[in-house]
């Protein structure tokens, strides 16, 4: 008998999931995330849902320990060395203000302050030539002012190291032998692309979560061992694969959206097992709404974003799902603002006090009031009637804080409420789908988190997606996603060169070692060399542009050094992405790509059937403005048999989610359980 | 579905939902242009803007991020075009194309794209792109043409409201013309299909909108949001004590007669919830480019005072009048010079801010550098396909001290936002230099209890032979000037090395030619300091000079902070003598 679980820690709960293939069964555990010592919220958690670990071959988690430890400023008291002449690189950034009427804005707040900021007598050129040797004696001065100012982790970022780390790798290794139990992290190691402002930024955040996230680590294995955990650990990575906690103690830095992409990599493998190859992953939780792009049955993953946001940020140039969020959540608070127009969030009733209806303190109305006056959620059946909902409350603030400032009804400003909602998380949607040039008809939504299904057709009609798929256990599906997600490595090197100079041996030869070095890497996690997958991109651009498209290729063209079936798969990109482009142009190759992956042995997902879809009973809903509101059926999700069909208007709910049909959808159950609704047409 | 979902006036729901999508329109017009086009003037200066302008030539919306100086100034365009060709002669597909000075007022390098937008037959409204093309042929080529070209036809080609499509069918002539007249033609008319596209792609997402809701619906909520961003404005000036204000500052000159200032007075009048800013004190047009069209150095003065974080529309500007004469300096009659059109608009914005400072002092901080940037600019050619080249980088500089905290150091002006410098790794890969430091300029922030940002000196070193073009403005006799005993930033300078032993000569702005291994270095300006630097706690100080900030010379002659050079500790006795012999001397 074997159990894989997947561990998923969330800001306000730690989530659990266990799933024992021979019965062919999941459990589940919640218990409130501890911010200050996430393993004691882990321990509660295990001994709900899995209080013996001996029978579990996997053990799959997301932390957000990375990403806390960046926010709260609590990490490592850390040094930067870097190419003399640059000292300042670090904290000067690139000086943009994206609020760009703010006279009072903020920039990055540097992790290092510039007295632990050493410079070393060393110069390489742009091409990797070195232009000035690496000074013995400076190395060995900067080495003691480190060693004499007692820091915890050191980052090495050296000018063009990108292009030839010999001196880098020199400087990592005479101060990893000099300061013995400190953290040292080379760029060269993580992170071999031009652009030295984001790649200092990136060394020094793996430098600067290390110490922590290597402690927590430690603890995490030991408490598992005390359960009697014989399996495999791994950890998630922002990229949404996996990865092996000693790698994980060499980039940490790569666990630092180890949560929200498990819920998205999960999305993709349901569109697997419903052979659907493009989906739109829209995750709707308490606070916000994020959204992303699956293509070709892969999470769409971008090259690096902004910790804390893009206009005051710390930049982190490594792989992660792109993920489009809004201020628009479940608790999104509604008002009128000084100028009498109705706004909704970004400000959020979190779970302190929580929207009105929940009955902790809250007076200011939120989504979820809105919805319950709409009878889109039901006040008796939420969390499967654990937590009654108070709708007279609910009301009478709406009515208070919205109605009446804009005289009209109380029903008519909880339409208002959820339409604004609406309209901004279905700004997310469009921006991962029509801006990135994809058309929305040609996609799937899969809906999760407690609130997604709540308001997946609504989007879906609204943006033309003809399909919307529930999938099991929606409100942790994050922890559901773990339990599926493969083991995966990203590698980039730049290589700058005008398409048609090319010299293809030289880029094959990078490109071989890049692979092989996943390989290696894979074997060495226990992947079969069978489950290996390797793919190739080139990032390209038309000459004289900065931003590039990853293209992706096989390595026979690319040993061909086939051009013309490389540059007709650019400009089709190009194409799509921004409407216009050039096939006659140059070119220009950027960097090189390796992302390998592997698939590890995982349960198909699969819930029971149920007895027969039955109407549990009736509410009024209000589904349109200015219609009257309309009595529809409940079901029950988990009495769903495969074939059995619900039309709209119609509720279905399921223990901590509601999914809400309208006129015109159909929704099935699939035969591994999923919903799948074909959302009607106007 | 289909009946018009709102018929009478005020619906809040249809408004709130319209005023998300708006601004999100231009977002995605500037995400398209910025992200395929090929000029870093656009990528990473962000030296552009979107916008949607109905036929009246009310501004619907614009993109935020990138040079604030654009702001809501491109209603004239359409004014006038409507003028010309009249309502009813545009048709769908059609594109136009215009940098001309006599209407829009700024360096010609700055080219409007722009599309009328039909739904239903209906013209609704245009959608525009301002971007800055690398090159428009003239004297000279990269930022612009410098500030000492004489009129227009020296500084480049001239497009007058040019008709370049017509219904969806590119006029190759003139294609023609543009092409045989510019340098670099790849990279601008790249730009030129970003900028279309981007129109093109407003237009979609306009006839979406109008289908949802109906021409009437839309068009009225539009008027509504206006409505809304003026109260919005009018309740925060409300607050500021009426009164009449005053400040004024001065460029040493305008590049071209070099003993004359170029003066900037200001006048802020402050009435129940109007706002007037009168610049008619400011210099007329003069021989050196520094002229323009343009109320920007009032709009940004204005919108970051009012609603900084707020989308822009007509409405923004609504409760706010701007007197200005023709002849201004900011409202030249063609055709005047204006190839260096911007460069006195930041201390335009800084000098009408400090009008306001006795209004609110807990709100006004001291002076930014008040220069467009450090621009390290070098022409050469490429030594392996003899190409032409330009480097382009923009060095950020300081920012003044704020009433709670120090300024920011080594950030873009107030009239630029989202520009970002260009990465010493990008810049060695494509051009033959050798960038050799960028760091913080050591004691360039002002003195104050709230010290001013840090500038910065970058050293940069040219492999090839070719010409340094140094074009910081000259404020030496009005640096960055404090508020409330706060002391003045350093100006910006420069210097130049003519190969690797010779002496570091001090370097006026100019054209320098340059043999293999010279160096340039630009160093750019320190903000002013908030408050007498007596009343900075002493361990701040202690703090500036540990991280070297500030010098020991600098903690003992403008704070009177006494530190131990070898311990790094303050000498409490001395310091305290020091500061109350300051005060009686100050007294």
């Amino acid at each position: 008998m074997a159990l894989t679980v997947a561990l998923d820690i969330g800001g306000t709960f730690t989530d659990l999931v266990v799933w024992d293939s021979e019965a062919g069964r999941f459990s589940h555990g919640k218990s409130a995330t501890t911010p200050q010592r996430l393993t004691d919220g882990i321990v509660q958690c295990l001994l709900k849902a899995a209080p013996s670990l001996d029978k579990v071959e996997d053990f799959v988690h997301g932390s957000t320990i990375a990403i806390n430890t960046v926010l709260e400023r609590t990490g490592a008291s850390t040094a930067l060395l870097v190419t003399k002449g640059m000292r300042d690189i670090y904290a000067i950034g690139r000086q943009n203000r994206p609020d760009a009427y703010d006279v009072f804005f903020r920039r990055p707040r540097p992790l290092v302050p510039r007295r632990l900021t050493f410079e070393v007598d060393e110069r390489m050129s742009a091409t990797g030539s070195v232009i000035e040797p690496l000074d013995d004696a400076s190395l060995e001065r900067v080495t003691s002012a480190v060693a004499a100012a007692g820091v915890e982790a050191v980052a090495v970022c050296l000018l063009n190291s990108y292009a030839n780390p010999a001196h880098e790798i020199r400087v990592a290794a005479v101060v990893r032998e000099a300061l013995q139990g400190v953290f040292v992290t080379a760029s060269s190691e993580i992170l071999r692309e031009y652009r030295e402002y984001e790649r200092t930024s990136t060394t020094v955040l793996n430098a600067y979560v290390g110490p922590r996230v290597s402690t927590y680590l430690d603890d995490l294995e030991r408490l598992l061992d005390e359960r009697g955990f014989g399996g495999r650990l791994f950890l998630m990575q922002s990229n949404g694969g996996a990865m092996t906690p000693r790698i994980a103690r060499t980039v940490p830095v790569a666990m630092m959206e180890s949560g929200p992409v498990g819920g998205i990599a999960a999305a993709a493998e349901v569109g697997k097992s419903l052979g659907l190859s493009n989906l739109i992953a829209f995750d709707m939780g308490g606070t916000t709404a994020k959204a992303s792009l699956v293509t070709g049955f892969q999470p769409s993953v971008s090259d690096g974003y902004y910790i804390g946001g893009y206009a005051n940020g710390q930049p982190l140039t490594l792989p992660v799902v792109d993920v489009v969020e809004v201020g628009t959540g479940g608790g999104s608070i509604a008002k009128i603002d000084d100028v009498g127009a109705l706004c909704v969030g970004p400000t959020s009733a979190g779970s302190d006090p929580g929207p009105i209806c929940y009955g902790w303190g809250g007076t200011r109305p939120t989504v979820t009031d809105a919805n319950l006056v709409l009878g889109r959620l039901s006040p008796d059946r939420f969390l499967g009637g654990e937590m009654p909902l108070d709708v007279d409350a609910a009301a009478a603030g709406i009515e208070k804080e919205i109605a009446s400032h804009l005289s009209i009804s109380t029903v008519d400003a909880a339409h208002g409420i959820v339409d604004i909602a609406m309209s901004s998380m279905a700004l997310a949607v469009r921006a991962v789908s029509i801006e990135r040039g994809y058309d929305p008809r040609e996609f799937a939504l899969v809906a999760f988190g407690g609130a997604g299904p709540l308001h997946a057709c609504a989007i879906a009609r609204e943006l033309h997606i003809p399909t919307v798929v529930i999938p099991l256990f929606p409100a942790h599906f994050s922890a559901v996603g773990m339990l599926a997600s493969n083991l995966r490595h990203d590698d980039v090197r730049t290589v700058y060169r005008e398409l048609e100079q090319v010299a293809w041996h030289e880029v094959l030869a990078i490109v071989d070692e890049m692979l092989d070095a996943g390989r290696r890497r894979l074997r060495g996690e226990g992947a079969a060399e069978a489950a290996v997958h390797l793919e190739i991109g080139l990032d390209l651009r038309y000459l004289g542009q900065e931003f590039t498209l990853t293209t992706p290729v096989e390595r026979p063209p690319l040993a061909a050094g086939e051009v013309s079936s490389i540059r007709a798969a650019f400009t089709e990109l190009h194409h799509r992405r921004y409407g216009h482009s050039a096939p006659t142009e140059a070119i220009e190759l950027v960097n090189v790509r390796v992302t390998s992956s592997a698939c590890r042995e995982r349960p198909p997902l699969r819930a029971a059937e149920g007895s027969g879809a039955q109407v549990r009973g009736c509410r009024h809903v209000a589904f349109e403005r200015a219609r009257a509101v309309v009595e529809v059926p409940i079901i029950e999700r988990d009495e769903l048999r495969v074939g059995d069909e619900v039309k709209g208007p119609a509720i279905v709910e399921e223990y901590a989610s509601t999914t809400v049909l309208w006129r015109g959808d159909a929704l099935r159950r699939s035969e591994t359980g999923e919903l799948l609704v074909a959302v009607g047409g106007e | 579905m289909t009946e018009d979902p709102v018929v009478l006036g005020v619906d809040p729901i249809t408004r709130g939902v319209i005023r998300n999508v708006l601004p999100a329109i231009a977002d995605e017009m500037s995400y398209v242009l910025q992200r395929s086009s090929y000029n870093m003037m656009i990528y990473e200066v962000r030296d552009y803007c979107c916008a949607l302008v109905d036929p009246d030539g009310a501004l619907l919306c614009q993109n935020v991020g990138g040079v604030s100086h654009f702001v809501a100034d491109l209603g004239v365009v359409v004014k006038d075009a409507v003028f010309r060709y009249g309502t009813d002669g545009f048709a769908p597909g059609d594109g136009f194309i215009t940098n001309h000075q006599a209407v829009a007022g700024q360096h010609l390098n700055n080219v409007v794209t722009y599309t009328p937008v039909f739904v239903d037959g209906r013209l609704v409204c245009f959608a525009l792109v301002r971007a800055h093309w690398i090159d428009v042929g003239g004297m000279s080529t990269g930022f612009g043409a410098g500030a000492s070209v004489a009129d227009p036809w020296f500084e480049g080609l001239q497009l007058n409201q040019v008709r370049l499509y017509e219904s969806g069918l590119v006029d190759d002539k003139v294609l023609g013309i543009i092409r045989d007249n510019i340098r670099f033609p790849e990279s601008s008319l790249g730009d030129m299909r970003a900028q279309f596209a981007a129109c093109r792609l407003a237009e979609e997402r306009v006839t979406e909108l109008v289908h949802r809701y109906g021409f009437e619906s839309f068009t009225r909520t539009v008027r509504e949001l206006f409505d809304h961003s003026e109260a919005r404005c009018r309740r925060v000036v409300e607050a500021i004590p009426d009164g009449e204000y005053f400040a004024e500052a001065f460029l040493d000159n305008d590049f071209v007669e070099l003993d004359r200032p170029l003066e900037i007075k200001v006048r802020v009048v402050v009435r129940g919830s109007d706002l007037t800013i009168d610049l008619t004190g400011c210099s007329s047009e003069r021989k050196g480019a520094v002229n323009s069209r343009t109320l920007a150095g009032a709009y940004i003065a204005y919108k970051s005072l009012t609603t900084p974080e707020e989308p822009v529309n007509e409405g923004s500007f609504r409760a706010l009048t701007v007197e200005i004469q023709e002849g201004n300096f900011m409202m030249a009659r063609y055709p005047a010079p204006m190839a260096a059109w911007s460069v006195a608009l930041p201390t335009v914005v800084d000098t009408i801010l400090t009008a306001l400072a006795p209004a609110l002092p807990e709100t006004i901080p001291a002076a930014h550098s008040g220069t467009l940037g450090g621009a390290v600019i070098f022409v050469g050619r490429q030594p392996e396909t003899g190409a032409r080249f330009v480097t382009q980088s923009i060095e950020g500089s300081g920012w003044g001290g704020r009433p709670w905290e120090d300024g920011e150091s080594s950030s873009v002006s107030v009239c630029q936002g989202d520009v970002r410098n260009a990465p010493i790794e990008t810049m060695e890969l494509k051009w033959p230099i050798l960038v050799r430091r960028r760091a913080l300029r050591c004691d360039s922030g002002g003195p104050g209890r709230y010290r001013g940002g840090l500038g910065l000196i970058t050293e940069v070193t040219n492999l090839v032979e070719g010409t340094w073009k140094l074009s910081m403005p000259s404020r030496d006799k009005c640096p960055p000037w404090g508020l409330w005993g706060g002391e003045a930033g350093t100006a910006s300078s420069h210097a130049f090395r003519a190969s690797e032993h010779a002496p570091l000569i001090e370097v006026a702005s100019g054209q320098i030619p340059a043999a293999p291994g010279s160096t340039a270095v630009i160093r750019t300006p320190g903000g002013g300091g908030w408050g007498s630097p007596r009343q900075r706690p002493a361990e701040s100080v202690l703090a500036d000079v540990v991280e070297g900030y500030v010098s020991l010379e600098s903690a003992r002659d403008h704070y009177g902070v006494v530190i131990d050079e070898l311990t790094l500790t303050v000498d409490e006795d001395a310091t305290e003598a020091l500061r109350k012999e300051k005060v009686g001397s100050d007294g």
